[in-house]
């Protein structure tokens, strides 16, 4: 039987089984588009701060204006401390801000009052991101208080401004100018995701090809050629759905990227095929497809948290630092990063994929427990068990 | 069969499945390591930036060791012009990156003013913010003492200077949890979502393996066996519950502010909820392989969808609206409101309440699958 005649069969199979079907079509778009939009809103805005305004004179009223001119803020005015607290601890605001007692007065007499700031650190991206943005606010407002002091007192017009803040300051995000949580957190989601989705379509694939016989597992004995046409078939149709995530983000959303998209869909087929190592690995080793498949889920659905995008790598424990290793995604998002953020040219990016060497040395593994395993007699007719294992799904599938 | 006995069954059945074993005990256990360990260091520090440095000043060389004495930054190396900058940053040998302007003192002694450019690698928030944060800290203290010389100079008293310097003080302290730890911020949601995905797979596991099998779950009323079966998950959870709020909180070093008490009445609804809906799912699996898949899909859209990720209030209506139907939702925002937030019962009543209503309603589907899936048993095997 030729490969050609493998892949015909691989392809017809795939559509004997409507879970697989499912997997390969509309799932992947449906959840893609699910998590995009989940996150759509991009940049976080109008977060309700709870202000108690304890002194209500016209500083502290300016103060609040200021507060509610900022994109993130939404003002909710409190008369009460305790209302305040309990709103916090309902999550019902984010963040508390208590103008004191006598604020104008203190001020004004040259005593240094405290504006007390309290933010929701459980939530902690919400957290820091009010913190820094009702400090600018605030800071913004006293500046004009202090201004007029300083006018005030005989300073010139022109040294004013040099007078509060002799050195000023320009912050840049760079490679994400505006802090756009799509461009930041979307990708490597959606990345996590299409490596689920991509395990789960060949641990079913492999799945199919166990064979019972009087209580012993079986393999047929032509499996490598069969693994080989699954890759043939799935690796088009999972590349189709990456670059669909491409062409979904950088395309229709046109979010920035520095360098050429298109060379990462090399990087993402390289990733495909260590990851189907990897599985083929567990399932040579499992030979049961529920259990193959909750090994492969527990392996994997950690993925995201180690790619090291919310949280910083070379914080990670060591330990966590080689586990991320293992997973193909984390070579990939690197690749990614590499490409949207920093321009890297294709050259470099195929250089990158040298960083998949550690992957190399399981396919001898496979390869032996591949001879130990148990298979079919070369004799029986490899179609004869392949039209049962279909007729087997069919009927599982009723 | 009795209840007893019906008891006894279900975790035979339970315990001879290997591939809910695996998933139930190694799941919860693997999971219970692996999740955090990412996390374990809590805060970036020392983020790496590169100076590129016009001005070689005093003053200039100055704010780089301020810069470098913050806890959040490591000055790396020095660039000497910004290109060069860029070429480190993009090798990934810096994340940040700070810019001293040519004439930087000579133009803050004449009181002219000067700029400080900062630039940190936005590809990865958690860095970004820790560089700006230490940046902004160290330009702002060199532009104190500036002022400070100034004002001495003419002839301000110390005292009154120091005031005049910062006439306001902002005083913003994190709560709930003051350190701004990775951990205490991730694992209070997840740990609950772990639960939830776990059981929901092992009840799936457990009933896609029965319903096409003969066995004493087709024998016995839907009902009792539902309840036998709720029992019995219910009770393997409260163990893997109380492992993971009583000691892997505390290992984590989450804070937990409600009582026992008020803990396990919020956990027993989520468990007992979970459970049904899980069976009431099961229902509809044949293929053992199936549930994990499904489960393992809906985890990152539903971690996401709960809201200490992402605000609620930035997710879209609708997504928000079919949420509300699982039962790791309201749970994950109670546990957070009670535990995290310190609480009392009557900000969490309505997650209870609603908890209680799907658990309601996910038995009556569970009871209606069930007496579904023993009469299609029964029309075969005739």
């Amino acid at each position: 039987m030729s490969i050609i005649a493998y892949v015909k069969q691989e392809w017809a199979a795939l559509w004997q089984s409507p879970w697989q079907v499912a997997l390969v079509s509309y799932i992947p778009i449906v959840s893609i588009l699910c998590l995009w939009w989940l996150f759509s809103a991009g940049l976080p805005k109008q977060l309700p701060v709870a202000v108690v305004d304890q002194d209500n004179s016209q500083i502290s009223r300016m103060l609040t204006r200021q507060m509610t001119a900022n994109s993130v803020i939404s003002v909710e005015s409190y008369a009460d401390l305790t209302q305040a607290q309990d709103a916090m601890r309902q999550a019902s605001v984010y963040a508390v801000v208590v103008i004191p007692h006598q604020f104008k007065q203190q001020l004004i007499t040259g005593r240094s009052p405290t504006i007390d700031i309290r933010y929701n650190s459980q939530y902690l991206l919400v957290g820091k991101l009010l913190s820094s943005q009702i400090q600018m606010s605030l800071g913004a407002g006293l500046l004009k208080t202090a201004a007029q002091k300083l006018l005030l007192s005989g300073v010139n017009h022109a040294s004013v401004a040099v007078n509060l803040s002799p050195v000023s300051s320009q912050t840049t995000a760079l490679f994400n100018r505006n802090n756009n949580y799509v461009g930041f957190l979307v990708p490597p989601v959606l990345i996590a995701l299409w490596q689920l989705l991509a395990m789960m379509i060949f641990t079913n694939a492999l799945n199919r090809e166990l064979i019972t016989q009087q209580n012993q597992v079986l393999l047929p004995h032509d499996l490598w050629v069969r693994v080989l046409a699954k890759c043939m078939v799935f690796l088009p149709i999972m590349l189709l759905h990456s670059s669909f995530i491409l062409v979904l983000l950088y395309q229709y959303l046109s979010l920035p990227h520095a360098g050429e998209v298109g060379v990462l869909v090399v990087s993402q087929a390289v990733m495909l095929l260590a990851l189907w190592l990897l599985v083929t690995l567990i399932f040579l080793i499992m030979k049961e497809p529920a259990r193959c498949v909750s090994f492969c889920t527990a392996l994997f659905a950690p993925a995201f948290a180690f790619m090291g995008i919310t949280f910083p790598i070379n914080e990670m424990p060591t330990i966590a630092q080689y586990w991320r290793l293992v997973m193909p995604s984390s070579h990939y998002i690197d690749t990614h990063v590499n490409v949207i953020s920093y321009g890297a040219d294709p050259l470099e990016v195929i250089g990158q994929l040298v960083s998949y060497w550690m992957f190399l040395p399981l396919i001898p593994v496979v390869v032996v427990l591949w001879l130990k395993a148990n298979k079919t007699p070369l004799s029986a007719e490899n179609t004869n068990f392949s039209s049962r294992a279909i007729q087997q799904i069919t009927e599982e599938d009723k | 069969m009795s209840l007893l006995q019906l008891y006894f069954a279900e975790w035979r059945a339970l315990l001879a499945d290997k591939a809910i074993v695996v998933t139930l005990f190694g799941g919860v256990v693997f999971y219970s390591v692996l999740y955090p360990l990412p996390y374990l260091n809590q805060v970036p520090t020392e983020q790496t930036v590169v100076v590129v440095d016009h001005d070689n000043s005093s003053l200039s060389r100055k704010l780089i060791r301020h810069a470098d004495a913050s806890p959040k930054i490591q000055i790396v190396s020095h660039a000497t012009n910004i290109d060069e900058a860029k070429h480190l940053i993009q090798q990934g040998h810096a994340h940040g990156l700070l810019v001293i302007p040519s004439g930087f003192r000579r133009n803050l002694m004449l009181g002219k003013g000067a700029t400080l450019s900062y630039g940190g690698d936005a590809s990865y928030f958690l860095i970004y913010s820790a560089v700006a944060e230490g940046l902004v800290e160290a330009g702002m203290d060199a532009s104190k003492q500036v002022q400070l010389v100034g004002l001495l100079a003419r002839g301000e008293n110390p005292a009154m200077a120091q005031k005049s310097l910062s006439p306001v003080n902002l005083n913003a302290v994190p709560v709930f949890n003051p350190s701004l730890g990775y951990t205490p911020y991730v694992v209070p949601g997840l740990f609950l979502l772990i639960l939830h995905q776990t059981l929901l797979i092992g009840t799936g596991i457990l009933g896609a393996g029965q319903w096409r099998n003969k066995g004493y779950w087709l024998e016995v009323k839907p009902l009792k066996l539902l309840s036998v079966r709720l029992a019995m998950f219910t009770s393997l959870y409260l163990l893997f519950a109380s492992f993971y709020i009583g000691y892997c909180f505390y290992a984590y070093q989450v804070s937990m502010l409600g009582s026992f008490i008020e803990t396990v009445l919020l956990i027993l609804p989520f468990l007992l909820a979970t459970g049904a809906v899980g069976v009431a799912l099961s229902c509809l699996f044949v293929r053992r392989d199936i549930p994990t898949q499904i489960y393992l899909l809906s985890s990152m859209p539903i971690l996401f969808v709960a809201g200490f990720v992402w605000p609620t209030a930035l997710i879209p209506e609708p997504l928000v609206v079919i949420s509300q139907i699982i039962p790791a939702i309201p749970a994950m925002n109670a546990m957070l409101k009670l535990n995290q937030m310190g609480a009392g019962w009557s900000a969490i009543l309505s997650h209870w309440i609603q908890l209680w209503g799907i658990f309601a309603l996910a038995c009556l589907l569970a009871w209606w699958g069930i007496k579904h899936r023993q009469s299609e048993a029964e029309s075969i095997n005739q």
